[in-house]
């Protein structure tokens, strides 16, 4: 039904514009993405459909319906790029008439240099919040930010990346209480960018377990530092033996002048003193094991050789639901970092099969990337169509996500053309709202650390967007270059204006009753008998409007 | 001069009976609080959130004559009352502080503490989103369908915890409006321009070139556009759209924008405040309070003096003596004295024993907090820290404890449960907290 309807837009809109820019365009919703049966990626698509399916028929759930191509155009374009499609982009996928170009629209994204830039910038914020905000250490998040990229655009498999980080060797400077310095070996590749992850921890060993815990093994040891953990099974002890893994970050003590016996294999380099207390431990896994120690191999080499392996229980099934996560706003575990008896996951099944795909095919990135983009799941839309959809955790219909504040500025600019100078797009945010720097302002005013399936737009967001200057230009009729254009162009029915706005704004033509109710304003003139001006208050409107605002 | 103003001290007058009779003690007063709701005056809260952990051993619990003491000394605010001679002028209002001198509280982490301090909860307490107090109060003690949004928080330094400041499971209607946002500095000698301008309500007037019936098609035809949305897509996150966007639109619209303008104020009044940011922002503060704005919070930061405490707490509590003191000054006049409750506090104190770089370090254990103004028995300290200022020794008071008490002296009845993220109802202030009856009237 909704399917038809949405055909019968199509064809309308494709009639308005033909000749111009588009070819008539296929009907609505195209068949989901099927790339060459076999595909590992699509086997794996088609089992995790397979046990989201049986749970929605256990619990009585009917799933919504397939996204038109528009919907999931721009929901792959802000997933995988970081910004939503320009008009062109749009026109050029609507009318492509391949049943395969939903697969096609993914092979060539993630060859984009957008692709690795945005996965670089969207982990550097992930794992090191710390670098976004604070301006002390936001330096040494760019340098990491840069050395990620170069491994997502070789799509180095998640292990090896991991491991990189953890045996990078270096020199700890500890002399100044106030804040330590490391200096990567020279001999180490891009190790000064590496090394970044370490100086955002702050060198601390503390610091480093709980990060390395939290985000690489999805639990969250940090609650243990001070005092046995309140719900998960873990002690303070715990917390220090994981800790000292980086425990050569530390001022090693030397040997006492009295001291009899054999060395041990790491001297003290695996040994942490618990602040504040007598209690000295030495470096051991959760599982309680320990390295077989030896003179050769270090204690963040013994931690990388556990914790990256495909046999370890929280490694494959962390990565895995973290982009999981990403693709559809909530984890199957969710909090991603909180697992245990007041944490369980939606569906226990799935992520133990994701997490073991994910490791059989060596932690390739876009191999799973793929197969959560072939599933239909991936590909329903985010209107609701039965009540029975309303739990988020049950996917039976598109999660609604907020748009990170690049991703929100980058979809603003494909969106009104603006020019952005290279030196504005570099001048990152630093933790100082950069003055004349309207990206620089839009990631202040949008910063959030809010689920993105539950983030709040603030009073300040809709004044900014209503009022401020960025919008303000780029909807007036003399500054801004698309908008002028459209109304400029010669021989365009009224239609045509409206349709191309909705194209540019939001990346799909209008429904019919909105090209009625938007061509009838402007051809009224709006509200002062201006029909240029009118324009200009449908794509000022398009671009408050919630549509643009959400990934959707 | 303000239309809510006059508004204000009219409502005052009518007021001021039933506040004349609740006198006697709190408890006569929630009693009495049913029957008294239709003229009862509107109470505010203004929050002085010291960020980075302020020194109280220096500010309010001193300990001169000790090792651990420094070299300020105390002078009397009230009788049985010392503060730090570095705030005479806030001394002068001695009879409306009640020093709570038995903070016990778990955190010496800036951003856990902040959480603690500002939620009464720790942070990622199994998924619960939870609310800012500043989001708690605002619900108990606002109208919702007031122009001017019922929190609103002043040059605050979020970096240590952005959740500490939002409004949780209560969702976006309680988020609070900032202005001054990411301002690191307290300019000593900034120019009245510069601070008028990070004041200021950001984009609250739409470019000249829109007129008011453009300005009304455009809204006309968004809010078509909003529902449309949220008619296929119903969750909270459209909701949160609308919401914020009725919100602005109603700022914009009314007069009440207005009082975020200080060049209204006299220059001898300002000055009073001080010429930087936190002195400005408390008048702003009560400019606020005057338009009835039941929750503010005002943002005094650089109090992580691990090096070189006693230079930079001397520095500091010069710009929160004078400020705090004018707001006192102010609000007697008014007569909002005793509908407002002023609270002062970090996310924890500092270490009685100075570090070899003449700093303290955070310090959780035993520390102090300053609730002044409505509800209130002031001219006090209540609890008693140990000669060294290391242990409690008196009257402990935990995070919760706090709150509860801030909440009584509000009139607030802080075992009010509201509906949380995870589908479970939580109250304002966990049960098991123990207000500190000696400072409430």
């Amino acid at each position: 039904m909704v399917a038809g309807f949405r055909g019968v837009a199509a064809v309308f809109v494709a009639g308005c514009v033909t000749g111009l820019v588009m070819e008539p365009a296929p009907v609505g919703a195209t068949e989901p993405l099927t790339p060459a049966s076999g595909d590992a990626a699509q086997r794996l698509a088609t089992r995790i459909d397979q046990i989201l399916a049986k749970d929605w028929e256990e619990r009585g759930i009917l799933p919504t319906e397939v996204a038109d191509d528009a919907e999931f155009l721009r929901r792959v374009y802000l997933d995988l790029i970081g910004r939503a499609p320009k008009a062109s982009e749009t026109r050029a996928f609507l009318s492509d008439r391949s049943p395969k170009k939903r697969a096609q629209l993914v092979e060539h994204l993630l060859q984009l240099p957008g692709h690795a830039a945005y996965f670089a910038e969207m982990t550097r914020w992930q794992w090191l919040p710390q670098t976004v905000n604070n301006f002390q250490l936001t330096g040494f998040g760019v340098q990491f930010e840069r050395w990620l990229e170069t491994q997502y655009r070789a799509n180095t498999p998640a292990d090896q990346v991991i491991r990189r980080i953890l045996t990078l060797r270096l020199t700890a400077n500890n002399q100044n209480p106030m804040f330590r310095f490391v200096l990567a070996d020279p001999n180490e590749p891009d190790g000064p960018n590496i090394a970044g992850f370490y100086q955002a921890h702050e060198n601390r060993p503390e610091n480093l377990g709980a990060a390395v815990s939290r985000l690489f093994l999805g639990v969250k040891l940090e609650c243990a530092q001070c005092h046995d953990h309140p719900f998960a099974p873990y002690t303070r002890d715990q917390f220090w033996q994981f800790a000292a893994f980086f425990a050569d970050l530390n001022p090693l003590p030397a040997l006492r002048p009295n001291f009899v016996g054999p060395i041990p294999p790491q001297a003290e380099r695996n040994t942490l003193v618990i602040p504040n207390t007598d209690k000295k431990v030495i470096a051991t896994f959760f599982d309680g094991s320990k390295p077989d120690w030896s003179l050769d191999r270090t204690p963040r080499e013994e931690l990388a050789e556990w914790l990256v392996n495909p046999q370890n229980p929280y490694f494959a099934v962390n990565m895995a639901n973290r982009l999981w996560a990403h693709f559809f706003g909530i984890g199957l575990v969710d909090p991603v970092d909180e697992p245990g008896e007041n944490n369980p996951p939606s569906h226990p099944e799935l992520l133990a099969e994701l997490g073991q795909a994910f490791a059989a095919h060596g932690f390739d990135n876009r191999f799973l990337i793929r197969a959560i983009i072939l599933t239909k799941a991936y590909q329903l839309s985010s209107q609701w169509t039965h009540p029975g959809q309303a739990d988020p955790r049950r996917f039976a219909r598109m999660n609604l996500k907020s748009l990170t504040p690049a991703q929100l500025f980058d979809s603003l600019v494909a969106a009104t053309g603006f020019r952005e100078p290279a030196y504005l797009r570099n001048q990152r945010s630093f933790g100082f709202v950069q003055p004349n720097n309207p990206r620089s302002q839009f990631l202040a005013r949008f910063a959030n650390n809010e689920r993105v399936t539950q983030t709040n737009t603030t009073i300040l967001q809709a004044l900014m967007l209503m009022n401020g200057q960025f919008i303000g230009d780029q909807t007036d009729l003399s500054k801004s270059e698309i908008l002028a254009a459209v109304a400029d162009m010669p021989g365009w029915t009224t239609q045509q204006r409206v349709t191309n706005l909705f194209l540019t704004a939001l990346a799909r033509p209008p429904r019919p009753e909105e090209l009625e109710k938007f061509s009838s304003y402007v051809d009224r003139g709006g509200a002062k008998g201006d029909s240029k001006q009118a324009l200009a208050d449908v794509f000022w409107v398009l671009l408050n409007s919630p549509e643009f605002l959400f990934n959707h | 001069m303000l239309r809510g103003n006059l508004d204000r001290r009219y409502l005052l007058r009518v007021g001021a009976v039933s506040t004349a009779m609740s006198l006697s003690g709190w408890l006569g007063k929630l009693a009495l609080a049913a029957e008294a709701k239709t003229i009862q005056p509107k109470r505010s809260c203004i929050l002085l959130w010291m960020n980075g952990g302020p020194s109280t051993i220096d500010l309010f619990d001193l300990k001169p004559g000790h090792e651990n003491g420094g070299p300020f000394t105390a002078i009397e605010a009230a009788p049985g009352l010392k503060i730090s001679e570095h705030l005479p002028k806030l001394a002068k209002h001695g009879r409306h502080l009640a020093v709570l001198r038995g903070m016990s509280t778990r955190e010496g982490d800036h951003a856990r503490g902040t959480y603690l301090m500002r939620t009464g909860q720790l942070p990622g307490f199994a998924g619960i989103q939870y609310p800012s107090l500043g989001a708690l109060f605002a619900k108990e003690l606002g109208d919702p369908k007031s122009e001017l949004p019922n929190f609103i928080s002043i040059a605050p330094q979020r970096f240590f915890s952005q959740e500490a400041f939002g409004p949780g499971f209560l969702g976006p209607l309680y988020a609070p409006l900032i202005v001054g946002d990411n301002q690191f500095n307290n300019p000593p000698n900034a120019n009245y321009e510069q601070l008028d301008a990070i004041l200021k309500v950001q984009d609250l007037h739409r470019p000249a070139t829109i007129d008011d019936a453009t300005h009304a098609a455009r809204l006309d035809l968004l809010r078509q556009v909003q529902d449309d949305f949220a008619a296929t897509r119903p969750g909270a996150m459209a909701k949160s759209h609308a919401a914020a966007y009725d919100r602005a639109i109603r700022l914009m619209q009314s007069d009440a924008g207005q009082v975020f303008d200080l060049s209204e104020e006299k220059a001898s009044t300002r000055d009073k405040y001080g010429r930087n940011l936190f002195g400005q922002g408390c008048l702003l503060a009560r400019r606020l309070v005057e338009c009835q704005v039941p929750f503010v919070e005002v943002t005094l930061g650089n109090w992580d003096t691990h090096a070189n405490n006693f230079e930079q707490v001397k520095t500091l509590a010069g710009i929160l003596d004078a400020a705090w003191a004018a707001l006192m000054d102010d609000l007697q006049d008014r007569g909002l004295l005793a509908t407002t409750t002023i609270v002062w506090m970090g996310e924890f104190g500092r270490t009685p024993k100075i570090n070899p770089a003449k700093g303290r370090d955070h310090y959780p254990n035993a520390w102090s907090t300053v609730i002044a103004g409505g509800g209130l028995r002031g001219g006090q300290a209540v609890g008693k820290t140990s000669a060294d200022g290391t242990t409690v020794e008196e009257r402990p008071i935990s995070t919760v404890d706090f709150l509860a008490t801030v909440c009584c002296a509000l009139g607030i009845d802080f075992e009010k449960q509201n509906m949380s993220n995870v589908g479970r109802p939580i109250r304002i202030v966990e049960k098991n907290a123990q207000p500190v009856t000696e400072v409430l009237a």
